[in-house]
């Protein structure tokens, strides 16, 4: 006689709760893992893409069918958008903890210097140059001013958005009305005409940013015209060279015309107190860089449409050139990833492109950072609505070869915080321009390095 | 006859042994694990990145890969760091303004909000309590544009006062400071005076009769009636404040970042710039440190001086 085998016993209730127990103690430690990072050759992608800015977005969103079309990947792309210094911090931390990082991520370039402090940006940041080097006539043809920002050691690490030219924005009614000729040359005639019509107008040809809350902000509109004249704040090998006899000229050049109305302190370029002084034509030009038409007087001052005129800077009768530049944004691929290969391909055949630098001026407004886009005969034939249908692209070629590199440093912020103040300082006149920039040296060599 | 062999010495203790030991309680391990995740949790949350930051304190790391020993340099470069000197002596200032004036402020609020026969006194309470639950990021928006130079709302008063309104309240060193102090004299207050008035409704209604049968007048009643019963409200209230306004990061960190100038940089803000804006990490810690010691020192100080904890004799 057989007996049926014993059916199993149900599995008591301590035994199920230690298996969950298990289960998810694997699930937690297999999500804790650094996922795979084999390299992707071909294929179906997934990039995780991270920016702050949204038009960013869109370009990349655009670009993909190009991307696709040329290339051995099929591209999608994750986006998180996060504010620019939360997305170095973020950054970090996911590398950090191991997982989590983006393959493509946009560093604007007040916060790429964090990059640079260590070996942070060798350790993380994919490294261009061999793949400059891999397309013909590429190195010589980007601009080294806009690859120097987001260079360390020769080697390239991101790719700017922007070749941000600072020009000399005017309303051209009021340049008339005030019998202000289109030939002054220099800043020093500017500056005699501007004491005139402050005297006689209320008005003002140039803005200084005195808004304590934002040092880097205090910082440009002093930093625009100190790169025009020929000064700098880092050089090459990220030393401070900002105590020179330019800085100082440029310094004084501000302070007086503060003192006689030429210059008016802003507390924003972007805020409430600027968009008063264009509206009541209060400031009736200023120095600033390409993309402040749309974001600072396309947003502020609409209804003068057409009333504004872009021009070169004047320049420095002591020497310089007719343009410095301001701002950007680079975009880098995370290394050592699965995806490291696709991100780079995916940058090189939009971002890179000759069609995609045209494409990113039509979409964005920036400007290419490719010399031979210039060339360009659908940008030359580009006309600014807002700038009365200029053509500025005749403008923008004849400034390429005076736009200066703009290298930064690790200890970018200490001097922006130094800086800011004794600008300020000397502003108020609290102290002089040579005593201004010394006390900045002291300040940034007491606090760098640390 | 009978023999009786002697054992060995201490048989008989040893054979009454397991009685003793049935009378004695038993050890047991469930009271410490009842108690052990309050001690895990604080190891682990409390402990841990105490010890973390100190040992980071003694290092050079950028945020990434390892951190490299360098002893108590980090220290040493503090103690000559002009940034930092000047964020202790902010936040001394702002210490000062909690303890001196927000601290009085809140406590004659609170009463007021105890006068016998105030009518809608929910209604003040709820006012002046306010402050502190709106969101900081609101709180530097609506004081950024009352403190702006050209069109801010103090200048505006100023203006239609005296004729005159072009104060510089957040581009000036000096008046940014003020600035401040006024934004945390307004947020902080109303919060305060609830810890007053909570003390005031306790005080016994006999001790007033009793001063007022003596012919206290109200300044007299307040000094040696009121103040002597809040004095462990007010304890507490001051040590709070101070540990709070040592800590300070909100309001200049949105108000003025800390600008002009460093003029309003607290340490806490000099600790996050070190850290997230420089990748001075163990700098940072080495500054957190300090104020930790001095924030716990000088607690340990006015709790010590105010007589909090002691026993009333």
């Amino acid at each position: 006689m057989s007996y049926p085998p014993a059916a199993p016993a149900p599995p008591t209730r301590r035994a199920l709760l230690r298996g969950a127990l298990g289960l998810g103690t694997a699930a937690a430690l297999s999500a804790c893992g650094g996922g795979s990072t084999t390299l992707r050759t071909s294929g179906d992608v997934t990039l995780g893409l991270w920016t702050h800015d949204p038009g960013y977005e869109t370009f990349f969103e655009k670009g993909i069918p190009d991307a696709d079309r040329t290339g051995d990947f099929r591209y999608h792309l994750k986006v998180t958008r996060a504010g620019a210094p939360d997305i170095v911090t973020k950054l970090l931390a996911q590398a950090v903890a191991g997982r989590g990082t983006p393959d493509l991520v946009g560093f604007e370039i007040g916060s790429f210097p964090r990059m640079l402090r260590g070996d942070i940006a060798e350790r993380l940041l994919h490294d261009f140059t061999p793949d400059i080097e891999a397309v013909p006539g590429l190195k010589e043809d980007l601009l080294p001013a806009r690859t120097a920002p987001f260079s360390r050691d020769g080697r390239v690490y991101a790719f700017d958005s922007d070749t941000p030219m600072v020009v000399y924005f005017h309303r051209r009614d009021l340049f008339e009305k005030y019998g202000l000729p289109e030939s002054m040359a220099t800043w020093e005639e500017f500056a005699e005409a501007g004491a005139r019509v402050h005297r006689d107008h209320g008005a003002s040809m140039c803005v200084v940013s005195t808004v304590g809350s934002d040092p880097g902000q205090v910082v440009q509109s002093f930093q625009m015209l100190l790169y025009q004249r020929g000064g700098a704040f880092f050089d090459a090998d990220g030393a401070l060279v900002l105590d020179s006899p330019e800085a100082e000229e440029v310094l004084r050049f501000l302070c007086e015309g503060l003192r006689s109305g030429f210059v008016v302190e802003v507390s924003d370029y972007y805020g409430a107190g600027m968009q008063t002084a264009l509206k009541a034509g209060r400031v009736i030009g200023l120095p600033m860089a390409i993309w402040y038409k749309n974001y600072g007087l396309v947003t502020n001052v609409p209804e003068q449409k057409g009333r504004w005129r872009v021009r070169a800077l004047p320049r420095f009768a002591g020497g310089g050139g007719v343009t410095a530049a301001l701002g950007g944004t680079g975009f880098g691929v995370v290394e050592d990833k699965a995806n490291t290969r696709a991100a780079t391909e995916f940058l090189f055949r939009t971002w890179l492109t000759h069609e995609g630098q045209v494409r990113r001026f039509t979409e964005t407004g920036y400007l290419p950072t490719r010399r031979s886009v210039y060339e360009d005969a659908r940008l030359g034939a580009y006309e600014d609505d807002f700038c009365g249908g200029q053509r500025l692209f005749g403008l923008y070629r004849s400034l390429l070869p005076d736009v200066p590199p703009f290298h930064q440093s690790p200890d970018q912020s200490i001097l922006y915080d130094v800086l800011g103040g004794n600008l300020l300082r000397a502003y108020h006149g609290d102290l002089s321009p040579r005593q201004a920039l010394k006390q900045t040296a002291a300040d940034f060599r007491d606090q760098a390095g640390r | 006859m009978t023999t009786t062999v002697a054992g060995p010495p201490g048989a008989a203790r040893a054979r009454s042994a397991p009685k003793e030991e049935e009378r004695r309680p038993r050890r047991s391990w469930a009271p410490y694990l009842f108690i052990s995740p309050f001690y895990l949790l604080y190891a682990l949350f409390m402990l841990v990145p105490v010890g973390v930051s100190v040992w980071l304190s003694l290092t050079e790391w950028v945020g990434l890969g390892a951190p490299r020993w360098v002893g108590l340099r980090n220290y040493r470069l503090l103690a000559t760091d002009i940034s930092f000197h000047r964020a202790l002596g902010n936040t001394a200032v702002f210490v000062l303004v909690a303890v001196c004036l927000v601290v009085p402020l809140a406590l004659l609020i609170a009463q007021a909000l105890n006068t016998r026969g105030l009518r809608v006194r929910d209604l003040w309470r709820t006012a002046y309590f306010v402050p502190i639950v709106v969101s900081p990021i609101l709180v530097a928006l609506v004081f950024g544009l009352v403190f702006d130079r050209q069109f801010g709302l103090a200048n505006a008063v100023l203006r239609a006062l005296f004729g005159s309104g072009g104060v510089d309240w957040l581009g000036d060193p000096d008046l940014a400071r003020v600035s401040i102090a006024l934004v945390m004299l307004w947020r902080w207050t109303g919060y305060l005076t609830v810890f007053f008035l909570a003390g005031l409704q306790n005080v016994p209604r006999e001790l007033y009769e009793a001063a007022a049968l003596d012919g206290a007048g109200r300044l007299r009643t307040f000094t040696t009636v009121t103040l002597p019963a809040l004095k462990p409200v007010t304890a507490f209230v001051v040590v709070t404040s101070f540990i709070c306004a040592a800590q300070i990061f909100e309001e200049p960190y949105l108000l003025t970042g800390g600008g002009p100038a460093e003029s309003t940089l607290s340490v806490t803000m000099f600790i996050y710039r070190a850290a997230f804006q420089r990748q001075q990490f163990g700098y940072a810690a080495a500054a957190a440190v300090v104020l930790f010691v001095l924030v716990f020192g000088i607690s340990r100080l006015v709790n010590r001086l105010l007589g909090i904890g002691r026993a009333a004799s």
